[in-house]
């Protein structure tokens, strides 16, 4: 009963929702250019979703490979800053820097300076992501228990061991936490980068295709595009879950709930 | 026999923010001995300890250690939350690039956890945690043991028979042992030698031989004579303390 209102309840929620819309937009006769039908949407997302799913794995290959690379760049960078607090202090300014700049407002410039539109598309999406791995991670790297901290003193621990057995699974549940952060924050990176870069074509990115469906006013089309980035931020959000949640379930309070 | 197994001469510690923890100290401890360590809170017995460990280093004065191999047990367990109790066991021997982990299963045995090596520190109860805390510092068979407050946590019933366990092992063993306690009754059953400390500046004010048999039964805390002993480590740890608060 529990688990079924946990889906039946918001689902029932969003088909309310869908009906009150179409049946508005019926009565009122709104015309498809200022806002199509749930109905109209739903046609043009089977009559050319093959098509926008082309276009979506563009956008989400760029969004994973940004991923990736803001995760091992942003766990090096914040285990190269724990590791000497002097570091830490010279380039930590700069990460913020990153983080605070708008992307939209470094995109002219890479596009000046980098070629190949996949490349500007990953710097941009990057620069988005990596920020919260790096605090996170670094967070997490600095937070091991002083005792255990003092037990691998003891034993003489190396610098290695201490970080490979004491430092990065202590680091673990931080580091996921920003993971899921940053998850988000690259497809939206993605998303922008496209819009400001321009791209068109088969080979753009499914925001270059919102953007050029809006601009020809044919907007069931866009809103299917804005459909399908949002379903593919979800199931991102929930696949970095998981992968936290197993990675984590043995040991870590926000993976094991209430044992019965 | 009475080889000695720490001595330090003169030690003192004062910490950057300027408290005198330590005042000078002169301090042997004999070969397979049991000495406890009780004082109020705040008189230095951790800062002892981990002088003594070498985890501090001494603001004056020398520390010598007979024999490198020790163990150190914390106040509260000190797991690895994500490693389970045959892992944590385990640490000191990896730690010193070994692979074998029979000694490790051989110390949770000896501590009554057999079935619990592949348990997480979570679904362990809290004296269970403590011995694997205790397994996990006697894994290298150290000589040298020391113990900060590791049972203040628990309840007495456990404590009883945590500290019946620990006289056994250090019996067998022949550990020597550093033990520090608030409680006047536990380092006294325990011990051979009873080091009380005051605070402000931390120091001792008393050393005493405690002269009870070494056969030590539960029904032996009723005793009179074990009674009497306790006396008399109270009534010094209360002159320790009140001279201390004339004083202030
Ligand atoms: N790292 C530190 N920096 C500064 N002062 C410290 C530090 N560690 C301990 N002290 C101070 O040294 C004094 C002795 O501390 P210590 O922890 O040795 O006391 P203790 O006898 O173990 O007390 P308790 O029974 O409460 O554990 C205290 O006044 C404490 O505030
Ligand atoms: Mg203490």
């Amino acid at each position: 009963m529990r688990a079924a209102g946990k889906v039946i309840l918001p689902f029932l929620f969003g088909a309310l929702l869908l009906i009150i819309w179409e049946v508005a937009i019926r009565l009122n006769h709104i015309p498809q250019f200022i806002l199509p039908a749930p109905s109209a949407i739903a046609i043009s997302l089977w009559k050319d979703g093959p098509d926008l799913l082309r276009n979506l794995s563009v956008t989400v290959e760029v969004t994973l490979v940004a991923l990736l690379l803001a995760t091992i760049t942003g766990v090096a960078i914040a285990v190269a800053l724990a590791q000497w607090p002097l570091a830490e202090r010279t380039f930590f300014p700069y990460a913020v820097f990153i983080q605070v700049t708008p992307i939209v407002t470094i995109a002219p410039f890479i596009i000046i300076w980098v070629e190949n539109i996949f490349v500007v598309l990953l710097i941009l999406a990057w620069m988005a992501a990596v920020f919260p791995i790096i605090s996170n991670t670094l967070l997490g790297l600095k937070s091991a228990s002083a005792n255990l901290r003092e037990l691998f003193r003891l034993y003489r621990a190396s610098r290695w061991q201490t970080l490979r057995r004491l430092l990065i699974p202590t680091a673990l549940p931080y580091f996921l936490g920003g993971l899921r952060i940053s998850g988000g924050l690259a497809l939206i990176g993605t998303v922008v980068a496209e819009m400001v870069a321009g791209t068109s074509g088969a080979q753009s990115g499914l925001a270059s295709r919102l953007l050029e469906a809006s601009y020809r006013l044919e907007l069931p089309r866009a809103m299917a595009c804005f459909v399908l980035l949002s379903a593919t931020g979800l199931i991102l959000y929930w696949a970095l879950k998981v992968l936290s949640h197993r990675l984590l379930r043995h040991w870590h309070e926000s993976a094991r709930g209430i044992e019965n | 026999m009475s080889e000695t197994a720490v001595a330090l001469r003169s030690v003192a510690k004062n910490f950057p923010n300027g408290i005198e923890a330590l005042r000078a100290t002169d301090l042997s401890i004999a070969e397979g001995s049991f000495v406890s360590l009780v004082g109020p809170s705040g008189c230095g017995k951790s800062t002892l300890l981990r002088l003594i460990a070498g985890l501090l280093a001494p603001t004056t004065g020398t520390i010598e250690r007979h024999d490198d191999r020790m163990g150190f047990v914390f106040q509260d367990p000190t797991l690895m939350p994500w490693a389970t109790a045959l892992e944590n066991v385990a640490l000191p021997l990896r730690l010193n690039g070994g692979t074998d982990d029979s000694s490790a299963r051989h110390a949770l045995q000896r501590l009554g956890l057999d079935g619990f090596a592949g348990a997480y520190p979570h679904q362990l109860s809290g004296g269970m945690q403590m011995r694997v805390s205790i397994a996990r510092a006697t894994v290298t068979s150290p000589r040298l043991l020391l113990m900060d407050e590791p049972f203040a946590a628990l309840d007495e019933f456990t404590r009883f028979r945590l500290n019946d366990d620990l006289r056994a092992l250090w019996q067998k063993h022949g550990w020597t042992v550093v033990f520090v306690t608030h409680s006047v009754q536990e380092a006294v059953f325990l011990s051979q030698r009873v080091i009380v400390m005051s605070p402000r500046p931390g120091g001792i004010v008393a050393d005493m031989r405690i002269d009870l048999p070494q056969e030590r039964r539960n029904d032996f805390r009723l005793s009179h004579t074990f009674i009497d002993q306790c006396a008399c480590v109270s009534t010094s740890l209360h002159a320790a303390t009140a001279a201390q608060d004339s004083a202030a």
